[in-house]
């Protein structure tokens, strides 16, 4: 231990002393006094198709995109990506953008957002579960299912799930869009029939938007709950359970070609 | 002056303490990395891929989803939509919030060591610097020297500052040399974002700057630089104050510590903002997460440490130069 | 007063608390000469030293080193002293240089020639380079004192300087203060409560017990009022009661009679053992050891 390198360490100790000093100064002085610059506002969608050789998949939509109430947590998502992974050699890269309760005007929004329209861009398959909250309020059910406000928001809902088409056919040509079809979980209930009325309506209209654009494919799902459905739900009684969301993974399954 | 500092400088080299914390660091960097490593990987796997914007995509879905739940806390909820608005805003702006590569590593080594790790490296030093000489006995030559008092305090109190500006140095510079092997060690320019504002109505983006990484550090440094000086002087403070080295350390693990957990679940206490060990987390306000109470900001914290410092400093030199040594 | 006075207290209390540790102290020490500080633990040298050396502040009093008031001229003050309090407790993890140099750094203009100096004064100048946690206890020791040097100092306080060191330790320790106060010149304060040290190495002494000095004067003097004389007679109680008959005296249980020291007299007493037929087996005459002068100045009254 000579005095240079004494020397030396509290030299160098003096010279951090002084730029951690200056670094807080200048802390103090960026978070207080300066200038908001404004970060440049990203104008256009990168497109970068990094993933080529692989299978990208994008998932839209509620809660049954997400797969609430599969205790697996895999959702019909899940399911399906497996079932792919099993046939396929290809990477599969899933990217699910669901979200919980989400209705069809706040779908209509996520889509216009920038990053979701490049992941759109990016996708070979595109799946997507809208209008069940529009329809059943959350799980609440119909509350007045026989008035005309249903009338009104299947209305307002068509429009939205033309301009989400739009959205997709305008940044991603070549995917296939799944669109699954309305169930009926309230079948077994006092008021089921006129539900299902309802439904049956609601998921013909669907199909009929559906077909107007190319590739988009309307899967039905009413048929798959329409007897035993206590038996495919989850115990909240909306949401289907593990072996629901695998009766829905192999409808979309037999769909799919590549 | 001058030669009493050499002369501590001198005893802190000779007692190895700045070597066993450097190897402190380094072991807990490795272990940082590898985690930091694994972590990245298994996103990866999970999603596929290794784009930042489709990872941050799912983010920020995922957080929507853990919002939408009706069991989580008022307060928790809050502090998630702040983050969610905040990736939101990277995302929009097409700036990555983790460039890869060891700068970044750094960056967040640095703010979760802030309140915690790092303090208690620099108490090591400080708790023992003091009473070390009580316990050595070497107190009694030390004061029988034609020095003031208050002289020789001092010039411990300096070697102190500069020790803890060191042990910052070590620290940043290994935690770039280790992480840069698994990292990368580029990504000084990459851009970060700063200066978001948490009000009650959520997060303002109005006031938020663009800077480069190395800036951004050059700051985080200075804050924790900071915040290691205080808590250093609190323990050179009770150093002074409590001759065993062991208790004086125990006292203010346990004060850090107990910020930390209250950290957690004092939102509304709201008076237990001016303890200092809440204040800690200078780093949060620069880059914009909630503050643990309401209406703490970055001149309020720096307030609270400064008295809390400047109490500790007049208390150790009263103390020093009044006391009688038996 | 031909020797210059080079500390000088006067009148030093310490109270803690309530209680009065230290109470009302007052001597002086002169140039070259060894001054021992005699009394029981807890007395209160260590106190006693410790303000002297600036570590506890005296609740009154004053204390001179070399003329500078401890209190208001600090610094000028212990330029002039040098110590050791306690065991010379030096930093283990230093090397014996290294720690001469941090003392030396916290002393103006002492270098590393002075160094050197105190080194070879100590004999150390072979093992300086090692860490002191190699040291045997007399090798601290000594570090400790050429510390204590290194300033130039024209006091030396030593407290307890034989403390844990070997017989030979103690004799070379010993010689050597004799050795600084006549040839350097130096004031040495030397606390101790062993008597038989402070008897061969001082020149005078201070004896304090409960916070006051009970006496303050040369070892010789303190020792020749309490001479005693010896006596063994054969027939003893013949003998004893012609010595009862002229003095006062002290049987022992070894069968010998003690008797005050009286230069005059003793001649006279002896003949007329003589000539009563009685025969002195043995006649001597007796130095007190500071024991014995201790219990009989503290122990046969309670001080108060």
């Amino acid at each position: 231990m000579s005095k240079n390198v004494i020397r030396f360490i509290t030299i160098l100790a003096v010279f951090f002393c002084l730029l951690w000093a200056a670094g807080l100064g200048w802390a103090v002085k960026e978070y207080y006094a300066g200038k908001p610059d404004q970060a440049p506002q990203r104008t256009k969608v990168v497109t970068k198709t990094e993933n080529q050789k692989g299978l990208t998949i994008v998932a839209l939509g509620d809660s049954l995109t997400r797969g609430t109430g599969d205790e697996t947590g895999k959702g019909y998502v899940g399911d399906l990506v497996d079932e792919i992974k099993q046939k396929t050699k290809r990477p599969v890269q899933l990217t699910n953008l669901g979200i919980n309760g989400q209705r069809s005007d706040q779908l209509k929004k996520q889509v216009q957002q920038m990053e979701v329209q490049r992941q759109l861009e990016k996708a070979d398959v595109i799946l997507l579960t809208i209008g069940g909250n529009d329809l059943f309020r959350g799980g609440q059910g119909l509350i007045d299912f026989q008035s005309g406000d249903i009338a009104a928001i299947e209305k307002k809902y068509l429009n939205n799930l033309k301009f989400i088409f739009q959205q997709i056919r305008k940044h991603n040509d070549h995917a296939n869009v799944f669109f699954i079809g309305l169930y009926n979980p309230f079948s077994e209930m006092d008021q089921g029939k006129e539900m299902s009325k309802v439904i049956r309506h609601w998921n013909y209209d669907s199909a009929e938007v559906s077909a107007a654009f190319p590739k988009i494919v309307f899967v039905p799902t009413f048929d798959l709950f329409e007897l035993k459905v206590n038996d495919y739900l989850y115990s909240d009684k909306f949401h289907p359970n593990t072996k629901g969301y695998r009766l829905i993974a192999e409808r979309v399954a037999s769909l799919l070609t590549w | 002056m001058n030669k009493l500092i050499q002369n501590e400088m001198m005893k802190l080299v000779a007692k190895k303490r700045l070597l066993v914390i450097a190897l402190i660091i380094g072991v807990l960097v490795i272990l940082f990395t590898y985690a930091q490593y694994k972590q990245v990987q298994t996103q990866r796997e999970k999603l596929g891929t290794s784009d930042w914007r489709t990872i941050l995509q799912q983010q920020i879905v995922d957080t929507t989803n853990r919002l939408s739940s009706s069991r989580i806390s008022d307060e928790w909820k809050k502090q998630l939509q702040i983050s969610l608005q905040q990736q939101q805003y990277y995302l929009d702006h097409d700036i990555n919030p983790a460039e890869p590569g060891a700068p970044t590593f750094m960056r967040i080594f640095l703010e979760n060591s802030i309140d915690l790790f790092i303090p208690l490296m620099v108490m090591v030093i400080a708790s023992d610097l003091v009473s070390s000489e009580h316990s050595l006995g070497t107190v009694k030559l030390l004061l029988t020297r034609p020095v003031k008092r208050w002289k020789v305090l001092l010039s411990k109190y300096i070697t102190l500052c500069l020790a803890v500006s060191l042990i910052i140095a070590i620290a940043g510079f290994l935690s770039y040399a280790i992480s840069g092997v698994v990292f990368g060690y580029k990504g000084w320019g990459a851009p970060i974002l700063t200066g978001f504002n948490v009000t009650d109505e959520g997060l303002n983006t109005s006031q938020v700057k663009l800077l480069s990484l190395w800036k951004f550090l050059l700051m985080d440094f200075g804050l924790v630089w900071f915040v290691a000086i205080v808590v250093g002087t609190l323990s050179f403070m009770l150093s002074v104050l409590i001759r065993s080295t062991a208790a004086g350390m125990g006292v203010m693990l346990a004060a850090l510590i107990s910020g930390a957990i209250l950290n957690n679940m004092i939102s509304s206490w709201e008076s237990a903002k001016y303890f200092f060990m809440v204040n800690l987390r200078l780093t949060d306000y620069m880059k914009g997460t909630a503050p643990p109470i309401e209406g703490m900001t970055l001149a309020f914290s720096m307030l609270v440490l400064l008295v809390w410092w400047l109490a500790a400093l007049c208390v150790s030199f009263i103390v020093f130069t009044k006391k009688d040594v038996y | 007063m031909e020797k210059n006075i080079t500390l000088s207290v006067k009148n030093l209390r310490k109270v803690i608390g309530r209680k009065e540790i230290i109470k009302g102290l007052t001597f002086d020490l002169r140039e070259g000469e060894v001054f021992g500080f005699l009394g029981p633990n807890g007395a209160g040298k260590t106190t006693t030293i410790r303000m002297l050396v600036g570590l506890i502040k005296p609740t009154s009093g004053s204390i001179h080193i070399c003329g500078y008031n401890l209190e208001e001229n600090f610094q000028a003050a212990l330029k002039n002293l040098g110590c050791i309090v306690e065991n010379p407790e030096l930093y283990p993890f230093l090397s014996g240089y290294h720690n001469l140099l941090h003392f030396a750094r916290m002393l103006d203009g002492v270098g590393d020639e002075r160094i050197k100096e105190v080194t070879e004064l100590v004999g150390l100048t072979e093992r300086i380079h090692d860490k002191v946690k190699t040291y045997s206890l007399g090798m601290r020791q000594r570090l400790g004192i050429a510390q204590a040097l290194l300033g130039n100092p024209k006091v030396l306080i030593l407290d307890e300087p034989t403390n844990g060191l070997d017989p030979a330790g103690i004799r070379e320790m010993r010689e050597f203060i004799r050795f600084l106060a006549e040839h350097e010149g130096l004031s040495v304060l030397v606390s101790s409560h062993l008597l038989s040290e402070i008897q061969l190495l001082c020149d005078r002494v201070a004896i304090i017990a409960k916070g006051t000095i009970i006496r303050t004067d040369t070892v010789l003097r303190l020792l020749s009022n309490r001479e005693k004389m010896v006596w063994r007679l054969e027939p003893y109680e013949t003998g004893k009661q012609i010595l009862q008959a002229l003095t006062k005296i002290e049987e022992k249980d070894d069968g010998t009679i003690w008797t005050e020291y009286n230069k005059e007299k003793i001649p006279e007493w002896n003949k007329q053992l003589v000539d009563s037929g009685v025969s002195v087996l043995e006649m001597n005459r007796k130095m007190p050891v500071l024991e014995d002068l201790f219990l009989e100045l503290t122990g046969g009254e309670t001080i108060e």
